[in-house]
């Protein structure tokens, strides 16, 4: 359960008719079938965050709407949970703590809780970890609780902002490949951002191409290659390319 | 946003928490001995315990140098070059053995434990009263339009120190445990409201947003998030707060009270027994040191993340 569909969505800082309004967003519109994985590509600045906050809640559609399965998002909660990019761990609670957290929000009963955060603790390979606090624990076993913790909810639309970008560039392919194991063991539908062609490929299904001024998707991409994928592939690399001229247009082109 | 430091030290992570810890010990400059070098995680054997122990201690003595001179100088005083010059004038300035002797006469026939309980059982009611600074400052520091409407009044009575509300509360509540409370409310009070507020306004916007996505509900997220998060802040009020109200406590004794520590030294001038108002005002100092010494270490044990997190 989870189908996504952007439905013309803009935002508009100020006031609409005001000279001083910036359009953030206009007219996004887009699919994502259920438990696919879909990714925003764009460079800073082009309104992606922007409308994945709009999708996770935190802010409102100025016109159009987010929904899944038929039902708009007008608010944060389990449904539509984010994974952030500085991890926003509770630094007060443990390993278990933390992702048993969502869990004790939605009022699961107990002993149910409990196996179910096990379940996402052993998912995310972190069963010595479990009494361990975030500020011990290294950047990539800090995202594997977010990822946990988010998953363990059970929500219909997984939100993802750059979740790897404050790692280091060996934790961050790591951590990739973790994503996509994870995430075929237990399929969601994901809407992720980021502003990196090869993560953006490596993981998805579909490419949304943001350009920016205003933010508006310029193509949306399948990606029809076999997971998991190889850098190297012809498909790949001509995927790759495509991919980097979309968006070198959007860097000519302002 | 706030990058955060990222594997630096994960490997050594059963140490790394320690050190920091340490580390703010340190810098806080709330320590004036050295902080103790064995990890609390570890117990050493008791032998090992014992040897560092006595190893500080005699690696602290010089640190005593000057105050042991000073005490001896003051004894000489005292004892031999006062009395030489007026044998009446000596009585302002008792000798140290004098005191200590007092000090050891009160603490056997109980008088100080009693006086001593007094001023403790005031601070502690006064404590309970002010902790509703605490859901207050919450409320403050979250709602916009509480903040507007209450701080207009609170920044009004803030600035008023406790001891200029003695002469009214005497017509208020009369002499006693009431008028005495009530002047260590208000010292407690005001640290611990406004350490409260700055405590929710300094919360990661990020883990607020965080709990929402994961479906908390507004009076969860401010029980579980926004006080646990203000927490050492809250702690850092209480500290402040307590230390203001045992000031506070001996004023209101000196004028208020028939027991207590303040009382001690006020009804001992009237007597003129001067070693037992410097008994008094060591045992002021010493549980005021004791109460904030502890508050602290209570803060570290409960809160280890939060000294982590700080930098």
């Amino acid at each position: 359960m989870g189908r996504l569909a952007v439905n013309g969505v803009s935002k508009i800082y100020g006031e609409s008719d005001a000279s001083s309004s910036v359009v953030a967003l206009r007219d996004v519109t887009f699919e994502v079938p259920d438990n696919h994985f879909c990714s925003i590509l764009g460079h800073s600045g082009c309104g992606k965050t922007t409308l994945l906050n709009i999708a996770a809640g935190f802010e409102r559609a100025t016109t159009g709407a987010v929904m899944v399965d038929g039902v708009s998002i007008d608010l944060p909660g389990w449904r539509n949970t984010m994974i952030f990019q500085d991890y926003a761990l509770f630094p007060w609670m443990n390993v278990f703590q933390n992702i048993v957290f969502g869990l004790e929000m939605k009022e699961v009963a107990r002993k149910e809780r409990e196996d179910i955060t096990r379940h996402y603790i052993g998912l995310v390979g972190l069963e010595a970890f479990e009494t361990k606090f975030p500020h011990q624990l290294s950047g990539g076993m800090r995202q594997r609780v977010a990822i946990a913790r988010a998953l363990a909810v059970q929500p219909q639309l997984l939100l993802m902002d750059e979740p790897f970008a404050a790692l280091d560039a060996q934790n961050r392919s790591f951590m990739q490949d973790e994503l996509v194991r994870i995430w075929q063991r237990e399929p969601k539908t994901v809407l992720l951002v980021t502003h990196s062609i090869d993560e953006a490929i490596k993981l998805s299904d579909c490419i949304a191409v943001m350009t920016s001024r205003p933010g508006s998707v310029k193509e949306f991409v399948r990606v029809d290659l076999p997971r998991p994928r190889d850098e190297d592939d012809a498909p790949y690399i001509a995927l790759k390319r495509k991919l980097r001229e979309l968006i070198r247009d959007d860097f000519v082109s302002r | 946003m706030d990058a955060e430091p990222i594997d630096k030290g994960a490997k050594t992570s059963p140490s790394r928490p320690v050190d920091a810890r340490q580390r703010v010990a340190t810098m806080s400059g709330l320590e004036t001995a050295p902080v103790e070098k064995t990890e609390p995680g570890v117990v050493p054997s008791f032998g090992k315990w014992f040897r560092q122990q006595l190893l500080r201690i005699l690696l602290l003595l010089p640190n005593f140098i000057l105050l042991i001179v000073l005490l001896a100088v003051w004894q000489f005083a005292s004892k031999v070059w006062i009395p030489s010059i007026d044998p009446y004038m000596a009585v302002l300035m008792p000798a140290p053995t004098t005191i200590a002797v007092t000090a050891a006469g009160m603490i056997v026939s109980g008088e100080l434990f009693y006086h001593l309980m007094a001023s403790l059982k005031r601070e502690a009611v006064a404590f309970l009263f002010a902790a509703c600074a605490i859901p207050l400052g919450i409320a403050m520091g979250w709602w916009r339009l509480a903040y507007n409407q209450v701080n207009p009044v609170m920044e009004i009575l803030r600035p008023i120190p406790p001891l200029a509300w003695i002469p009214l509360s005497i017509l208020w509540f009369g002499i006693g445990d009431e008028q005495n409370e009530f002047i260590i409310f208000l010292g407690i009070f005001f640290p611990i409201l406004i350490n409260t507020i700055v405590g929710v306004k300094n919360i990661d916007p990020l883990l607020i947003r965080a709990a929402r996505s994961l479906g908390a509900p507004e009076r969860k997220l401010l029980v579980r998030i926004v006080f646990i998060g203000a927490l050492p802040q809250i702690i850092t009020g209480v500290r402040i707060g307590l230390g203001v109200g045992w000031m506070a406590l001996v004023a209101a004794e000196l004028v208020g009270a028939n027991s207590g520590l303040g009382f001690i030294i006020n009804d001992a001038r009237s007597m003129l027994r001067t070693d037992t108002i410097i008994v008094g005002m060591l045992a002021i100092g010493i549980v005021g040191l004791s109460i904030d010494t502890a508050i602290l270490a209570l803060g570290r044990r409960l809160l280890p993340w939060s000294l982590a997190m700080r930098k």
